[in-house]
């Protein structure tokens, strides 16, 4: 079966998630930021929990464990409806602020408009953070989840602006330094053309997969700064039909998710491929 | 004493110290004449301040924030049940009355102890040294936390040389002595059986302020268990008006659940 | 007996309580129940100077930094949500007009509760590394007594005024929410106690009866409030918990508004000077009767 990028990234995530951990979505904004922060998220961890992690739960802001089937999600991500999603427990920003503190989240999934060579995320400006070339809206929980998450895995758009050599602000501190945070740092950083991780020895991003149909040559014009390329890298594993059958028909029919259809400002991340 | 009770004394004298738009608390309390002291006398003291000068004074007890103090809607136990459905505006978690009480939004706050020193310092956890204790009583409760942060405190205890003593046992709640860092007003009032005491400003020392009628000034002097400073004339507390008592008798307190602890199913009475 | 206080104010007199150069601390998260009414009559009374202070703000920090109030704001986000980028506030800091200062959802809440807690501050180690160390207030790294860990040490906050949106109170300043708010309401709580002052607008002012039949929806009880304003709606174009949604058309109308400095002095003159009364801003709107198409549930109980 032919498969949507967003559909990739959603498996390939899904077999990344563990069973018996939590992972954390933030609530979202719009379009295409809403697809690459919550959308994939929400399918890839209801995939993950049809397939090999059933104890596997999330955190979707207030809402604790939500039922992730189609038919219980609700039909808009606005208050009325989200306080009404069937969920096994309401909780506190008190209460899920705790939980990171308390060392309890597993996966923390972030989306940033930088993210650097070491896994630095940044949220907040582009250019001088006194002087900001673009003011961004703010580092919300970002930095939060960099401390204390056991992995955080980024979910972005690669090309040169996103991926740089060094983020103009740090509001997610990634792998270099962390003297005193808990965390583990950043994990995974799947983008539209290739799937990466952090070298341990060097802390810097590494080549783990590209995508079907992409080329090497692609990724590394598109990548801001000398990305660690492995001598042999294999192609992303495409999503097979079991998969995408789980999607499109008990997960995510109505495309609330992929294609950002629950905030009634539909987009699509394909056309950036 | 004529016309009156002690404990109706007692809760006219605390009401002059309620001020408007203050919240005031009271423990839960135990049973018997320390229920009185601590919590009935208390209640009806705000209550009382409420009809007279102090309209928008509320008061915490418990968990139950700015509860309806006249008789009519104050429950007929205490227990768990009857304490829930007291008709009140608020009813708060055990963090934010804390929160409260850090704030410094606590004006008056009530308590009693086993021991009470020149300086007001409280004593409610052990008689004896820490080697060598002779009587291991409940624990400090929340009266540590009044004593670092109420506006100011009233304590109510039995006037004799075993409770009014030169230095306590154990400091449970920092009276005059040394209040260094700590922001709260520390104690203003103690009120006992003989006497009302205040605090000299200058030297943070009890001092007798006024004598119920009928007691003797050496009998306050033979009864207290430290040399406490006696004004040159001492008056007698005022005693209740006729209003006053009506007031406590037809619409604060008519069944005695208040200042005869009715309210805890064991009656007591102030008097010995 | 004699007469308790009623703290009950007209809009104008509530908000003439702000100062210029007042820390003004604001309710509500994101486009949620922001009180976007008591914001509006700040605006229109041309205060300025101000400090804001908020949890994660949206629509209510973009309104007055655009109506040229703010000269510093602290929150871990300012944005309108689906509706994108918060325009003004985008333009003033990055021409360094409003000194914005970034800090993590944990980090606001942690100085709101210290003020809450009656603390002057309190730490945490989500700072570290990251570039919240650049600002001057959280150049403090203090270590635990007892394990040596290092902690960030940050001030807590001290506002002169919490403005918020509740759901309902008695005239003498008892707020209520109904349970089924969303649970982030409680960072208002916080907010409002970590404040000298307290205005809060509610959907509707109800008799004392109603507060004393449900004390347990009373998450402010009187002492912390200084003013309560009716205003039905006061939360809009925000949503307001379960009771309205936020208005999809007004959040397009303010996103077009706000492209430029020349257009939102348009959007102000319309919907904030040139509505003197809070049912100028309703009738503008289309009155009552068009907006409870936003509406959802009822105050009463379900």
């Amino acid at each position: 079966m032919k498969y949507t990028l967003e559909e990739l990234l959603a498996v390939e995530i899904s077999r990344h998630i563990k069973d018996g951990e939590m992972g954390f979505v933030g609530v979202g904004t719009g379009g295409e930021a809403f697809i690459r922060a919550v959308g994939i998220p929400a399918v890839a961890s209801r995939l993950a929990q049809l397939c090999h992690a059933p104890n596997y739960t999330i955190m979707f802001g207030p809402i604790l464990d939500p039922v992730l089937d189609a038919e219980s999600i609700p039909e808009t991500n606005f208050e009325p409806d989200l306080i009404r999603w069937p969920c096994r427990s309401q909780i506190t920003v008190e209460e899920a602020l705790c939980i990171f503190k308390r060392g309890k989240m597993g996966i923390g999934f972030a989306s940033g408009a930088q993210i650097d060579a070491y896994g630095n995320m940044n949220i907040v400006c582009v250019g001088e953070y006194k002087n900001p070339k673009v003011r961004l809206p703010g580092p919300l929980a970002q930095p939060d989840h960099a401390a204390h998450a056991k992995r955080v895995f980024a979910i972005q758009k690669h090309d040169c602006r996103t991926l740089v050599e060094k983020v103009d602000y740090i509001s997610a501190t990634g792998n270099q330094n962390r003297e005193g945070l808990a965390g583990g740092g950043i994990a995974f950083v799947f983008t539209d053309l290739a799937v990466m991780d952090f070298n341990p020895d060097t802390d810097r991003m590494r080549l783990r997969s590209i995508h079907p149909g992409k080329t090497l040559k692609q990724i590394i014009e598109n990548t801001g700064f000398e990305l660690e390329i492995p001598e042999k890298v294999p192609f992303t594993q495409p999503s097979d039909d079991r998969d995408l059958e789980l999607i499109r028909t008990r997960i995510d029919p109505s495309k609330k998710w992929l294609n950002a259809e629950i905030t009634k400002e539909p987009a699509t991340l394909e056309k950036n491929v | 004493m004529q016309g009156y009770t002690l404990a109706e004394l007692l809760a006219v004298e605390a009401s002059k110290y309620v001020k408007d738009d203050e919240m005031n608390f009271v423990g839960i309390g135990t049973g018997g004449q320390a229920w009185i002291m601590a919590v009935g006398m208390p209640t009806v003291a705000v209550c009382l301040a409420q009809h007279d000068h102090a309209p928008n004074a509320t008061l915490m007890i418990g968990p139950v924030l700015d509860p309806l103090l006249d008789d009519i809607y104050v429950p007929d136990a205490n227990w768990e049940y009857d304490l829930i459905h007291w008709p009140c505006r608020c009813q708060i978690p055990l963090e934010d009355a804390l929160g409260i009480f850090r704030q410094g939004r606590l004006g008056l706050s009530f308590a009693s102890a086993a021991q009470v020193d020149k300086y007001g310092n409280f004593n409610i956890a052990r008689i004896g040294t820490k080697e060598n204790m002779k009587v291991r009583l409940p624990g400090c409760l929340a009266q540590t936390d009044h004593g670092a942060y109420a506006n100011r405190i009233c304590v109510t205890v039995r006037h004799n040389r075993r409770t009014l003593v030169e230095h306590v046992d154990f400091i449970s709640s920092a009276g005059h002595e040394n209040r260094e860092g700590l922001p709260g007003g520390g104690p203003v009032l103690v009120l006992t059986d003989k006497a009302v005491m205040d605090f000299e400003p200058s030297t943070g020392l009890m001092r007798l302020k006024s004598v119920h009628p009928g007691v003797k000034v050496e009998d306050v002097i033979e009864n207290t268990g430290f040399s406490l400073i006696i004004p040159s004339s001492v008056p007698e507390t005022s005693p209740p008006t006729k209003e006053e008592l009506q007031l406590i008798r037809e619409v604060i307190d008519p069944k005695r659940k208040f200042l005869e602890a009715r309210i805890t199913q064991e009656a007591a009475v102030l008097e010995e | 007996m004699i007469q308790r206080t009623s703290k009950v104010k007209k809009l104008k007199d509530a908000i003439s309580m702000i100062a210029d150069g007042d820390k003004v601390a604001i309710g509500g998260s994101l486009i949620r129940r922001a009180p976007m009414a008591l914001v509006r009559e700040i605006a229109r009374q041309r205060k300025r100077e101000l400090t804001l202070y908020s949890w994660s703000a949206g629509m209510d920090y973009d309104l007055l930094i655009g109506a040229g109030c703010v000269k510093e704001a602290w929150s871990s986000y300012c944005g309108l949500f689906q509706f994108g980028m918060a325009m003004n506030f985008r333009r003033k800091v990055e021409s360094e007009e409003v000194r914005f200062v970034d800090l993590s959802e944990s980090c606001a809440k942690d100085k709101f509760r210290a003020a809450a807690f009656g603390q002057t501050f309190c730490v945490s180690k989500v700072p570290l590394h990251t570039s919240m160390m650049e600002n001057p207030e959280f150049q403090s790294i203090i270590e635990c007594p007892f394990t040596g860990e290092k902690y960030v040490a940050m001030e807590a906050y001290h506002p002169d005024v919490a403005i918020i949106h509740a759901h309902r109170a008695d005239q003498y300043g008892n707020v209520q929410w109904k349970p089924i708010r969303m649970m982030d309401n409680e960072c208002d709580i916080l907010i409002a106690k970590s404040a000298k002052k307290v205005i809060v607008s509610v959907e509707k002012i109800v008799d004392e009866s109603v507060i004393i039949n449900n004390p347990t929806w009373t998450m402010l009880p009187k002492m912390y409030i200084n003013a309560v304003v009716e205003l039905p709606y006061g939360a809009h174009p925000n949503s307001c918990d379960t009771l309205y949604d936020f208005d999809l058309e007004h959040g397009r109308l303010y996103r077009e508004y706000s492209q430029t400095p020349e257009k939102f002095k348009k959007y102000l003159e319309k919907y904030v000077y040139g509505c003197p009364e809070y049912e100028d801003y309703l009738n503008l709107c289309g009155g009552i009767e068009t907006l409870s198409k936003i509406s959802r549930d009822t105050l009463e109980v379900e």
